[in-house]
């Protein structure tokens, strides 16, 4: 199938999913574009200009320190892709792997699969807290403990395919052909796997978002200097009388794209092989 | 030399443990295939039939090596080859080979019939260029009733009995000595099945395979083997000539078997049933 | 009293002569809707089926065997298949125009069907007495206790062993063969004048199909239950059936009596299928197989279906599609050809 046939598939008849892609892509060109974009530097500190209202030329107002709002969320929406994206490479990578491996090794599975139902066994949000406690505060690290965090249910959904389609005759057609245990997972495996794969990596990035902020609110995620949704909600809490849009801008923004990436990703789920269908439950 | 048989099956039990509904720690034990023996020799076909979980698919899954827990020898050319790992089984898988029953899933839906046709020719080493896998996968297309053309497809493009030319395809590539044919036509209708096993007769024929054929129509298995074994409840009760089995049954079992079978009247036959 | 029991002998007679036919469909066209179109998968079946009698459908997967047995029980509300024009009569009723609340009173009282797969046709977490007494009780004003009665004489009926006990297994206690039985049971509940047996004893082994085969033939026998077998197995039908339909592509190209089918097949496709079976009684050592394949739903054909694989093939056969003549009584043949070839 062409990419565009397939993206027809996806969207045809599904008037919120569209909503929610081209969100996406409005997001997309503000993280790509942000230096072009945004009018001031998120960082330059303006002490005169302290808590302005929503106008001109501050499009958002300004925060305490003075900086323009409306550029700090540009640079945010690049912060949130970079989140998305970085998660959900770890997730796939390791969680996928993890899957495959102890789905068609039954030995290992036994070992690993347990290892994950511990994890699994944490709420995300502390699991990540107390991951995020052993480490620095850190672009990298917050990606690394979502991705690993959205490992383990990655993890359990591709052990579960990986099992069904293990157990299919043109599994077995391929062992006799003689085919080795990579070839399978790579060549016959894997392939069967990509539209489920797609689908995870929607749900993912959407929830990133919502783990993201959280650990920002909480002071345990990016460096305080880095403009990021998440940061500039938990530095102006304290402000929510006095200048509420400083709240609401980036909180509808957060709102906003979380919803946006799981519309696409029902979207996504609805239209891809039936017999996965009931397997990938979300995150 | 001469006349010692190809595969030689002694004494073969295929046990599985399954988790008992009685309670969580017990196991019982499925007696799947046990304790039987057969020989198949050069360019012979060799038919197994025998009721619905029977275990005639577990025979063939333990001789392909799909399926482990075994004990008793199965000798290759004189070769146990039960014992092997499948590493050291690898090189004798394209001395045997296996088509499946269901034709829509027994092909990679991702892949395309060259793709499919190609990967055993590259495995097992038949061929060093693309350029001449591609010269195989037109000689085979072309010797199963296909078009050259077809290649860059995929499965589900083709209809049931295409797709199990496809599978035929796959197996005669490497030139087997044995093929393992778990009911290779029951999934198609009955036309095509037809044009099917006329096909699977003539190949076997022409290159002088040895087959096992595991089927549960008896019209077939009359029509394609030389001797037949029939199983009953993982053992084998009755092995004979299939003129034996046919006209002079010995086994009670294998009686009401032939007894079963709804007889199509011919033109001159009478009508079995009254109207 | 005599007097009046040769009135009712009499009455009976001529009721039996006014209503031979139990079940007519006349020119049933069935289509199905997919994307923007409408493509017909069944054309011009007409067909009709006396009390008492065995009425075989036979032909190839996706001829459209399972559409006409599901317009009949009216198991087609509600999906992408469509009836397009034709009439359904049974007991001298048009099903088609008929209110949907009456016509369920018909479905699994007056006419009921079992369905190929003996598996899933159960539904696994009843009691498969309970599911037999629920049938009943939807269709009888009948106390629990007297349903649960009928659902032991039925069970009896099908020759499932010790009934009192079998009646509280659940289905996955049962083997395939029983399972069919009891989706009879279940089907007999009411004494139906029609049942429609879909594929009955596809999933089934040869001794127990013989079994579940005898056993449906043994009912109509006792209750006068007509029956419409569809089969892929020509075997199957030639065991069990009166009267015989071939179809072929949605159309029925063959229809006759089973003595006089087997004694005279004029449809080419018929006689081909025929060929195709190897035998258990004679040896063969080459099939005279039907070359090409089965053509798909959305391929436009003109003319008729089966002319790119028939042998004898004119130039008419691609231009018109023939008619259903009677080439003898009780003998209908869809070929130009049919009296000659
Ligand atoms: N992997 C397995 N684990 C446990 N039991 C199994 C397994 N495979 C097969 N069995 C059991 O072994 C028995 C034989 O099965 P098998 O599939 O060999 O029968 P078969 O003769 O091929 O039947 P059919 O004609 O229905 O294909 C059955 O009772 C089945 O339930
Ligand atoms: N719900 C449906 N939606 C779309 N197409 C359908 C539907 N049901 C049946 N068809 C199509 O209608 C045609 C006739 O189907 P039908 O089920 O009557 O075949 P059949 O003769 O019973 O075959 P089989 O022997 O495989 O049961 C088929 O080509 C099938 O693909
Ligand atoms: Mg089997
Ligand atoms: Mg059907």
């Amino acid at each position: 199938m062409t990419v565009r046939a397939t993206i027809y598939s996806i969207f045809r008849g599904r008037k919120l999913a569209t909503f929610g892609a081209l969100w996406l892509c409005v997001i997309a060109i503000a993280a790509i574009g942000a230096q072009f974009i945004a009018p001031f530097d998120p960082l330059e500190i303006d002490p005169i200009a302290r808590l302005t209202e929503p106008g001109l030329p501050y499009l958002f107002g300004t925060d305490h320190f003075g900086r323009d709002t409306f550029s700090r969320a540009v640079y945010g929406a690049r912060m949130a892709l970079i989140i998305g994206f970085g998660s959900v490479i770890v997730a796939l990578v390791c969680g996928g792997l993890i899957g495959l491996l102890s789905a068609y090794f039954s030995t290992l599975g036994h070992f690993l699969m347990r290892i994950i139902d511990v994890l699994m066994a944490f709420p995300a949000l502390l699991l990540a807290l107390v991951l995020m406690t052993l480490l620095e505060r850190s672009v990298l690290n917050t990606v690394i403990v979502i991705g690993i965090v959205y490992a383990t249910t990655t993890a359990r959904i591709f052990f579960g395919m990986t099992l069904k389609l293990k157990n299919e005759v043109f599994i077995d057609a391929a062992r006799c052909s003689g085919a080795s245990h990579s070839s399978i997972l790579f060549k016959h495996i894997l392939p069967n796997l990509w539209s489920p794969l797609l689908v995870q990596a929607s749900f993912i990035f959407a929830f990133a978002q919502l783990q993201a902020a959280a650990l920002d609110f909480l002071g345990l995620g990016l460096p305080p200097e880095v403009a990021s949704w998440g940061n500039m909600l938990a530095e102006e809490k304290i402000y929510i009388t006095r200048a509420p849009w400083l709240l609401m801008f980036p909180g509808a923004l957060i709102i906003l794209s979380v919803f946006s990436m799981n519309l696409v990703g029902d979207a996504m789920r609805d239209s891809i092989d039936p017999r996965f269908k009931n397997d990938i439950a979300g995150v | 030399m001469a006349d010692q048989p190809l595969l030689e099956v002694k004494n073969l039990s295929t046990h599985f443990k399954t988790k008992s509904s009685a309670s969580f720690t017990a196991r019982t034990v499925v007696k799947a295939v046990d304790d039987i023996s057969f020989h198949i020799n050069p360019g012979e076909v060799l038919s197994l039939v025998g009721e619905s979980g029977c275990g005639k698919t577990t025979v063939g899954r333990t001789l392909t090596k799909l399926t482990q827990h075994s004990i008793g020898k199965a000798l290759f050319r004189g070769q146990d080859i039960l014992p092997m790992s499948q590493a050291q089984f690898r090189p004798l898988r394209r001395e045997i080979q296996m088509i499946f029953q269901d034709p829509f899933a027994s092909l990679n839906p991702r892949l395309t019939i060259q793709q499919t046709l190609a990967e055993p020719l590259f495995i097992h080493k038949l061929v060093s260029s693309r350029d001449a896998a591609i010269q195989h996968i037109k000689e085979i297309l072309e010797k199963v009733g296909l078009d050259a053309s077809i290649m860059k497809r995929h499965p589900h493009e083709f209809s049931g009995g295409q797709r199990q030319r496809i599978g035929i395809a796959r197996v005669m590539i490497v030139q087997p000595q044995l093929v393992i044919a778990d009911e290779a036509v029951s999934a198609l209708d009955v036309s095509i099945q037809a044009q099917v096993l006329n096909l699977i007769k003539q190949l076997q024929r022409d290159n002088g395979i040895s087959m096992l054929f595991i089927s549960h129509d008896l019209g077939v298995v009359r029509h394609i083997s030389d001797r037949v074994a029939v199983m009953y409840q993982g053992k084998i009760v009755e092995t004979a000539n299939k003129h034996d089995i046919f006209d002079n049954p010995q086994h009670s079992y294998t009686k009401k078997l032939l007894a079963a079978i709804p007889k199509v009247p011919t033109y001159q036959g009478a009508l079995s049933h009254a109207t | 009293m005599q007097c009046g029991t040769a009135l009712i002998l009499g009455l009976k007679t001529i009721l039996q002569v006014c209503s031979v036919a139990l079940l007519e469909l006349d020119n049933l066209n069935i289509a199905v809707a997919s994307k923007d179109k409408l493509l017909p998968v069944v054309h011009d079946c007409s067909l009709s089926l006396a009390e008492h009698e065995t009425l075989g459908i036979v032909g190839e997967s996706g001829c459209g065997k399972s559409l006409t047995a599901l317009a009949i029980m009216g198991l087609l509300e509600g999906s992408q298949v469509k009836i397009t024009s034709g009439s359904i009569v049974f007991d001298g009723q048009n099903l088609l125009e008929m209110k949907p609340s009456r016509r369920r009173l018909i479905m699994g009282d007056r006419m009921a069907m079992i369905f190929q797969e003996p598996m899933t046709s159960l539904n696994p977490v009843y009691r498969i007495g309970d599911q037999i007494i629920e049938v009943i009780r939807q269709h009888r004003r009948i106390s629990n206790q007297g349903a649960k009665q009928r659902a032991l004489e039925l069970l009896e009926l099908v020759k499932i062993p010790q009934p009192e006990d079998r009646i509280n297994s659940f289905p996955h206690q049962l083997s395939g063969g029983q399972r069919q039985r009891v989706m009879i049971a279940i089907a007999m509940a009411c004494d139906p004048a029609l049942l429609i047996a879909d594929e009955p004893t596809t999933a089934l082994d040869v001794t127990v199909q013989k079994e579940v085969l005898d056993l449906m033939l043994d009912l109509q026998q006792r209750t006068g239950t007509s029956i419409i077998l569809i089969s892929h197995d020509l075997g199957v039908i030639a065991e069990t059936c009166n009267e015989v339909a071939v179809m072929y592509r949605g159309r029925i190209i063959e229809k006759a009596r089973t003595r006089q089918l087997f004694s005279h097949m004029a449809h080419p496709y018929t006689r081909g299928l025929l060929a195709s079976i190897p035998s258990v009684v004679t040896d063969t050592d080459w099939l005279e197989a039907i070359p090409g394949r089965v053509p798909t739903i959305d391929e436009q054909l003109s003319g008729c279906a089966f002319h790119p694989r028939c042998a004898h093939t004119k130039t008419s056969c691609s231009q018109t599609e023939p008619p259903l003549i009677e080439v003898q009584e009780h003998h209908a043949v869809r070929c130009h050809f049919a009296g000659e070839i």
